[in-house]
């Protein structure tokens, strides 16, 4: 019997003209893990909440098709009724939190209270369900102090409790570090190894073609393709449709290998398998590159940052950087470790957000202790995380010139260098649009946008992949190369490992307030015990090439 | 009548209502932080009044006194909780009449919520102090119109138009320009006559 | 994280009370004073509050609650010693200016009435957790829908109070100051609080959703993880209280 059965399923949001959803029709059957890929508004967070029937019933806007999930009509049964067959899950571990609740234990019972079960039934789901998600060691801690892992396994505990037989996770790892997706997929294998319909979106494609039965290929609103990941892969449009496949495809189809029905290999193992079997394995290593970005090579030694002996902590006795040293020239430079590693009290102190508490960090010879936030503006720009805590104006070009002129610039040059960054972000067009009308990617880039055209010297960028789908990545890859040839320093933390691979020259690893390793990408990533010190996991590319190399 | 008070309990306008306590609390501290000499307290009321109607902007107000009470201790606070829930009311009021359109009709909001305030503060302060707001300014005002003679009520009247009409006034234009950029995918929510359409 | 409420959990008798007997308590404060018209009913309530706050051990820290108080509570005594209309008796001068007996009087009846419910109200918010307080009106009727919306603001306001730093940092980033003239530092408040509204009304709507697929607002009687564990001290001191309340209105009326 299918779980879920969709037919024509179409649907417009409240106040917009094209359509969210453009008649789908699909079923999953009971058991399958299912995932979701397409481009950034595709249409797969609307899709996963129409399954649910928060679409329509959440948002009302106008729907028609039906969605039935084991015979009940989605669009009919109230979300408060349909939740005992289907879970949610999303991005945001800290909006998932009911926030009605202060101890783990509490936050995973709300939803049993809810839906009137019995204290002893309760308290036994509760514990195996803790214990399930290894989660049961936190139980009486309040859930907003748990790291971003943690939180995200906590909301996965409270939908798991209320038994639903089908779990839609919506791109849960993306605000993640790398250990904390690591804990989410294994729990998901897990889950789905139970017997539990899975249905999942997700970025990152290596993992997805890993523990998926089917993929749902979607773009504009339409299923383009729904079929298993190998088939999917091996189609030769995906980079229209803004996916870039898994590392293994690229690299098979690069050495010209395919398996036998004309797909690639999608998974590291499969990958290796197939390259064992070929009797040319010496001319096939030589024609592995590591795709690295070719930035020009102009001067880049001209020193721009230097951290003597710098010491911070935020809590008396509890230091967070101890005695650091680090000096920072022009390359690109990447810093990696997990969160709590120190990557951004590092930052706030090179941009003169915090100041050390002992030690001195000079920014072209000068000591900036002395000066101000504000002052150091003009020569160094920081891109917070979320774009929601800076954006305020009602339009995309006051946003974007809002830091240009209060650094002193007049109009016409704020309007030039505003220009030219929302080209560079791809936001040309969009500057009379309505910044929180536009998705959380593209504030992102809007974000971004905002701190290039104060064409400071520095840009320093905090995690600014996230949430992203392909295309958005190139752009920003490009962004950094562009802003690296005109001799600007740019500094980025980032979880993305095959990214920062792929675009900076020099990757800095921190782990507890210390910097453990600093070099090329090539360097860093071979040594193996410092990023196992670090918990990072090596891009998909370095662990193919490591693997011939026979380690 | 029945349209201006038209209300959905839904989640997404219930979820409003912490959200709207936490935006006063937070209004009060960048006021305190930039040593602004105004409250600048009831934004949030104010933004739930016209996001979610008359009877969610009274809500929020009658609840951010009662936390504000609960977590300072201050039960003073409670009684005025009368006067937020006042703010809220009328200002959703205005809001569903249109008054939150245009810029210049915004003062009229601006000017109903000050009353409102005002004409519930006034006798609530008469009754339990006397008459004094607890506000240097207006109770030096107070001070000297019951020197020169002035009946406590007129006095006291006078010594309220001061500490809250001017952070009404503020309060409302800040609350309209925020309000007037959002977008309709948030304000959508709110809208108690949404339906949803068929397709087919 | 810090949390906002004020409450301590000592194990105390106090904290063993019901709520509603803590609540009937101001109530009784408040009102036997008021009832009764004589004025040293209020420092009778006001050494009764201070014996409770002792018993529960934490009478250190309802002084801070009181103490903001007394500007407000000097001011009235200048204000209604000075220039209260129904001042005849003169009560001492310093230089030329005369305080007088009945406004006094007055001031002194509104100063005992603030501190009287500053800290019948203390012997409550001390000793109560706000859950607790929500379970129970829950569990007498209360709407659900209205105890989520106190529980959650203790635990949804400390993070958009976390926030603030955040967001004054991203604009002072970008060149905004926060200090200089009045009107340097009236441009600055937009840009702070627009971003706070902007989040908040974004993640609301992504908790709604939460609530929602774990069955908020389901027509559903809740069940309960917890019993409150029944108070001995509960009847008792309920009756007491009605009682006095009770034998108040009787004496005023005689």
């Amino acid at each position: 019997m299918a779980m879920i059965t969709i037919e024509n399923l179409k649907y417009k949001y409240p106040g917009t003209d094209r359509l969210a959803l453009d008649g789908i029709s699909l079923s999953i059957e009971k058991g399958e893990f299912i995932g979701i890929i397409g481009q950034n508004g595709a249409g797969k967070s609307t899709l996963c909440q129409a399954m649910i029937g928060l679409v329509p019933q959440f948002y009302h806007g106008a729907y028609g098709g039906a969605v039935r999930v084991k015979e009940r009509l989605a669009e009919q049964v109230p979300v408060q009724e349909l939740c005992e067959d289907v879970g949610l899950i999303f991005q945001n571990p800290f909006n998932q939190l009911s926030g009605a609740r202060d101890t783990v234990y509490g936050e995973v019972a709300y939803g049993l209270q809810n839906l009137g079960i019995e204290r002893e039934e309760m308290k036994s789901r509760i514990e195996r369900v803790l214990k399930q998600l290894d989660i049961w060691q936190y139980r009486d801690r309040n859930p907003f102090d748990l790291s971003g892992g943690q939180m995200q396994r906590v909301a996965i505990a409270s939908i798991l409790v209320m038994q639903p037989e089908v779990m839609i996770l919506d791109e849960p790892t993306s605000q993640l570090d790398p250990e904390g997706t690591e804990e989410v997929f294994r729990v998901v294998d897990q889950l789905s190894r139970t017997g539990k319909t899975i249905i999942m979106v997700e970025q990152k494609l290596e993992k997805m073609a890993k523990y998926c039965d089917r993929l749902i290929l979607m773009q504009d609103g339409k299923v383009v393709d729904f079929d298993t990941p190998e088939k999917i892969f091996a189609r030769d449009d995906l980079n229209e449709m803004g996916i870039q496949p898994p590392a293994f495809v690229r690299i098979s189809k690069q050495c010209g290998l395919s398996n036998q029905d004309g797909t690639y290999p999608v998974t590291l193992e499969s990958t290796i398998a197939l390259f064992e079997q070929q009797s040319d394995k010496e001319n096939l290593t030589q024609k592995l590159k590591p795709e690295v970005k070719q930035t020009v090579q102009t001067q880049r030694t001209k020193e721009l940052f230097q951290m003597e002996d710098i010491s911070f902590s935020y809590q008396k006795h509890i230091p967070v950087l101890e005695h650091l040293n680090l000096s920072l020239d022009q390359r690109t430079t990447a810093i990696i470790g997990q969160n709590g590693a120190g990557k951004t009290t590092l930052v706030r102190l090179l941009k003169g957000l915090l100041k050390p508490v002992s030690g001195t960090v000079y920014f072209g010879g000068e000591d900036i202790s002395k000066k101000t936030v504000a002052m150091l503006a003009g020569k160094v720009g920081y891109v917070f995380q979320n774009p929601d805590d800076q954006i305020f104006k009602y339009n995309v070009l006051d946003e974007v010139m809002f830091g240009p002129l209060n650094i002193g610039m007049t109009q016409e040059e704020a309007k030039e260098k505003v220009r030219k960054a929302l080209e560079m972000m791809g936001l040309s067009g969009k500057e009379k649009e309505n910044p929180y009308d536009l998705e959380m990617y593209e504030r992102k880039m809007v974000a971004i946008a905002s701190v290039v055209a104060m064409d400071t010297d520095v840009v320093i960028l905090d995690e600014p992949t996230i949430a992203q789908d392909y295309p958005g990545k190139k752009r920003i890859g490009d962004m950094i190369a562009s802003l690296a040839e005109k001799g600007k320093l740019v500094i980025a933390i980032l979880h993305d490992m095959d990214f920062v691979a792929e675009s900076f020259e020099r990757v800095i690893v921190m782990a507890h307030g210390a910097i453990l390793a600093d070099g090329t990408s090539k360097e860093v990533f071979a040594q193996d015990t410092i990023l196992k010190e670090a918990r990072l996991q090596k891009p998909y590319m370095t662990q193919l090439m490591e693997r011939f190399a026979g380690k | 009548m029945g349209k201006i008070f038209k209300t959905k309990l839904t989640t997404a306008t219930i979820v409003l209502i912490p959200a709207c306590i936490g935006i006063n609390y937070l209004g009060k501290l960048f006021a305190s932080l930039l040593k602004l000499p105004l409250w600048l307290d009831s934004i949030g009321t104010c933004i739930g009044a016209c996001l979610g109607g008359p009877v969610i902007g009274a809500i929020c107000g009658a609840a951010n006194n009662l936390i504000y009470g609960l977590t300072t201790g201050d039960n003073i606070t409670l009684i005025y909780a009368i006067t937020s829930l006042g703010i809220g009311l009328v200002v959703g009021i205005l809001a569903r009449m249109g008054f939150m359109k245009t810029f210049p009709k915004s003062f009229v909001c601006a000017l109903g919520g000050g009353l409102a305030a005002v004409c519930i503060s006034t006798p609530l302060n008469i009754l339990f102090w006397g008459g004094t707001t607890g506000n240097v300014w207006g109770d030096a005002l107070f001070a000297a119109t019951q020197a020169s003679g002035m009946s406590v009520g007129l006095g006291s009247f006078l010594d309220e138009i001061v500490v809250d009409v001017p952070d009404k006034i503020i309060t409302i234009i800040i609350v309209y320009l925020i309000v007037k950029g959002l977008p309709k995918k948030l304000t959508a929510l709110y809208d108690v006559n949404a339906e949803t359409e068929r397709l087919d | 994280m810090k949390s906002i409420s004020l409450y301590v959990e000592k194990g105390s008798w106090l904290n063993k009370l019901h709520p509603y007997t803590k609540l009937l308590y101001i109530l009784t404060a408040i009102m036997i004073p008021l009832t009764g018209g004589k004025l040293w009913l209020f420092p009778v309530m006001i050494v009764s509050s201070l014996v409770l706050l002792l018993s529960g051990r934490i009478i250190k820290r309802a002084l801070p609650l009181v103490g903001f108080s007394f500007t407000l509570i000097i001011v009235i005594f200048l204000i209604q010693g000075l220039f209260n209309h129904n001042n005849e008796t003169v009560l001492f001068s310093i230089g030329w200016i005369t305080f007088y007996k009945e406004g006094t009087l007055f001031a002194t009846r509104i100063g005992c009435n603030i501190l009287n419910m500053l800290l019948a109200f203390g012997v409550f918010v001390l000793t109560t957790s706000p859950q607790d307080l929500v379970d129970e009106l829950e569990k007498s009727g209360f709407s659900p829908k209205f105890g989520y919306v106190i529980n959650s603001v203790f635990q949804i306001l400390p993070q958009m109070m976390a926030t603030k730093d955040t967001i004054t940092d991203a604009q002072r980033s970008r060149g905004m100051e926060t200090e200089g003239n009045l009107l340097v530092r009236m441009k600055a408040f937009l840009p702070l609080i627009s971003p706070v509204v902007m989040s908040s009304l974004i993640n609301t709507r992504e908790r709604a959703i939460a609530l929602d697929v774990r069955g908020f607002g389901r027509k559903q009687k809740k069940t309960w993880l917890y019993d409150r564990p029944k108070c001995k001290w509960d009847p008792v001191a309920r009756v007491i209280l009605i009682g006095l309340m009770i034998i108040t209105i009787v004496w005023r009326v005689l």
